[in-house]
């Protein structure tokens, strides 16, 4: 699934919620970055959780941040969130300044931690009601508002549930309805779609993919990669505190991954030699009729290939797979990303 | 600046009563936080009535007008629960651990008193308790004494003469229950508190308060405002138990209402505090309970604390429980019990309050969700 052939339906719904958010949308100032992490650090004792790390999030796009358990994701989005305060660097959030500005930035920031942090004792309904309360949402728009929220992540019909009785699936969507309550310009995402079925996980996909259309900036930490490739136009990756790539997907993949070209010929092939020395290829490997060739990145070298090959003999099969994040992030880190 | 103050408003009310609707869904910490105290209360009464004078049996062996006078005496000494018997019940009594000890009035009582011979009151005394048994060895004598004073006023020439300090003596039970209802407020207060702040923790809601725009002390504000009203509930009930069974009604209704809202406010700021720290209810609950029993012995509980020793006197005039029992038995008896005076050990109480409700801003203000 690619980010293009998600289907957005529910747009015009957060743009209606938005714009009655007159408080939370006026700081908006498209040339200041949504987010700016210079030479951020934060250790705990000796331990370095985030080592000079140097970011920009651009308003409007989703970016991913990714890496494995322990990497200092979280540490870096509490930095953010200004739960957290920085041993030293600076964070900026829509030009505000972290810690010094943490309740501005609070108040045009959405959060869905990966604990969801809902009352699983109150309703849905008493859920959004409460923090329609914390972040001073009128009272004359709270109701018009929760309920659009309700409908929007399709749990009008459960509004007086108890949140303890709903799905993984369902507390996520709460969870992100809760977060948009607000009109938030910055919506961050830890893990949105953990623990939840194929069904929740699309429906997410679908709500994340809109927020970008409504032309708000989304922060998104992921250990599916799939997710990443799906949803976000740039990724950062992490690993022991320190950014290690920080670029689109696709480029990513280019520069660090490498495509696999297999054939099958007729005959063993003999020009072994002269596909290694074409430029790009990094390996080659022959078993029998069969070969396999690996390039860096994506290169162009598949004509140049057959064009060899074809000139020994018959060529019975091809295929060329794509490569993916999973091996870029193994390329990285030296890990894969669930370690 | 009004309108800063209109939001902080909603932010406490919002609070306050998200937490008294979490606290009625999950039960078993709101039945433990009403109950507990009133419990508490019961058990002591319980252990006061049960404890505070020696069955012992008469063996009424001579029914004489002098006989009768020593028994009356006897009566009157507030040491014995008194009944009459045979010799052998009062032996089957005494044999089978029921009773403490077994005073024979003998055949021959009445006759020797006229004839001014000597008369041996047969004691026998199960010395299982020590303080069972020097009860029975002091009150004996004294029943001797009282019955010579009331039967030969003439022949007894020294007398006590008394001076009272109050207008009428406070029995043993409703001093120590005005103590006990103290440490049922604390507990009253300290459990909704501190499991209403663990709860965020423990169940990691917590991120949803730290990640809006509403200050940490509006929070705090409502959390302890959710806290007050629940005890509320408790502080009533008690209260309820204290005035009409028990029958204990305060001299100064107007105090006892001011200083009972002066604890709580001190034992929800506490619980609060420790609810914040601890993140967890299970621990805030053990420790509150561990926490009152202690208390209650060292607070001058059963009598005023200036007659114990120096070192107990010091020990308890570190915890707030003990100028709270000060207060209220002025207000319940119109006792002075320390020479501070009553508007001193309010201010000492306020500033117990202002000092936790600043030290549990602190520890929120310095709670992060920090990895």
């Amino acid at each position: 699934m690619t980010k293009d052939n998600v289907h957005v339906q529910v747009g015009n719904s957060i743009g209606e919620i938005s714009d009655a958010s007159a408080r939370s949308e006026q700081t908006a100032d498209t040339s200041v970055p949504a987010i700016e992490m210079v030479d951020l650090c934060k250790s705990f004792g000796k331990f370095q959780a985030v080592d000079h790390l140097s970011l920009t999030v651009q308003q409007g796009e989703i970016f991913g941040l990714l890496g494995p358990n322990g990497s200092g994701k979280t540490t870096t989005i509490n930095m953010v969130s200004g739960l957290s305060v920085p041993t030293s660097g600076k964070v900026r959030v829509m030009g505000y300044e972290i810690p010094h500005d943490a309740r501005r930035v609070r108040q045009i920031l959405g959060s869905v931690p990966q604990e969801t942090a809902l009352y699983e004792e109150l309703s849905a309904w008493a859920n959004l009601d409460f923090h329609a309360e914390l972040f001073g949402i009128p009272r004359k728009e709270k109701k018009e508002r929760i309920t659009k929220i309700l409908e929007l992540v399709q749990l009008l019909d459960r509004k007086d549930s108890r949140v303890g009785t709903f799905s993984g699936g369902m507390k996520r969507r709460l969870a992100l309805g809760r977060a948009l309550l607000h009109g938030p310009q910055l919506i961050y995402l830890d893990e949105p779609t953990l623990g939840v079925d194929v069904q929740s996980r699309r429906a997410i996909w679908d709500y994340i993919l809109s927020l970008r259309d409504q032309g708000r900036t989304v922060l998104i930490t992921t250990n599916y990669l799939e997710e990443a490739q799906a949803l976000c136009e740039r990724i950062a990756i992490i690993d022991h505190g320190k950014l290690i790539a920080v670029d689109t997907p696709d480029h990513l993949k280019q520069t660090y991954g490498g495509s696999v070209i297999e054939l099958e010929t007729a005959t063993p092939s003999a020009s072994l030699d002269a596909i290694g020395a074409l430029e790009g290829v990094k390996q080659v490997k022959q078993d029998g009729t069969y070969l396999t060739i690996t390039t860096q990145g994506i290169t162009n070298v598949v004509p140049q290939i057959i064009n060899i090959i074809s000139q020994e003999g018959e060529i019975r099969n091809i295929s060329v797979r794509e490569p993916n994040l999973d091996e870029v992030f193994l390329r990285l880190t030296g890990t894969a990303l669930r370690d | 600046m009004l309108q800063r103050l209109s939001y902080d408003l909603r932010v406490i009310w919002a609070c306050a009563k998200k937490d008294i609707k979490s606290a009625l869904i999950e039960r078993t910490f709101t039945i433990m936080s009403v109950f507990l105290p009133v419990n508490f209360l019961i058990l002591m009464s319980l252990f006061v009535l049960g404890g505070g004078q020696a069955p012992t049996a008469v063996v009424m062996q001579d029914t004489g007008p002098y006989a009768q006078q020593f028994y009356m005496a006897m009566s009157h000494a507030h040491s014995f629960r008194l009944q009459q018997a045979t010799a052998a019940e009062a032996n089957d009594l005494i044999q089978a651990g029921r009773i403490v000890a077994v005073v024979t009035i003998p055949t021959d009582f009445d006759l020797r008193i006229r004839q001014n011979q000597p008369v041996q009151v047969d004691v026998q005394v199960n010395n299982l308790n020590t303080d069972f048994t020097n009860d029975i060895r002091r009150a004996v004598p004294l029943s001797i004494t009282s019955f010579y004073a009331r039967a030969f006023p003439n022949v007894v020439t020294v007398v006590p003469r008394e001076h009272d300090f109050y207008s009428q003596d406070t029995d043993y039970l409703p001093y120590l229950s005005v103590s006990i209802m103290v440490v049922a407020f604390m507990l009253g207060a300290l459990l909704p508190a501190g499991t209403g702040a663990a709860r965020e923790w423990e169940k990691e809601t917590m991120k949803e308060l730290l990640l809006s725009p509403a200050s940490r002390w509006a929070m705090l504000a409502g959390k302890m405002l959710g806290a007050f009203l629940m005890s509320l509930a408790s502080v009533t009930l008690v209260l309820v138990v204290l005035i009409v069974v028990v029958g204990i009604w305060p001299v100064h209704w107007g105090e006892m209402i001011g200083f009972s809202l002066l604890t709580l406010a001190i034992f929800i700021a506490l619980g609060t505090l420790l609810g914040t720290l601890l993140k967890q209810r299970q621990p805030v609950t053990a420790l509150a309970l561990g926490t009152s029993i202690p208390l209650f012995f060292l607070s001058g509980a059963f009598g005023p604390i200036s007659f114990t020793t120096p070192v107990v006197q010091f020990l308890a005039q570190l915890f707030p429980v003990y100028y709270a029992i000060v207060l209220q038995q002025h207000a319940f008896h119109n006792f002075t019990l320390n020479t501070l005076g009553t508007g001193v050990n309010v201010l000492i109480l306020c500033g117990y309050a202002l000092a936790v409700i600043v030290l549990a801003t602190i520890a929120l203000r310095r709670s992060t969700m920090a990895h």
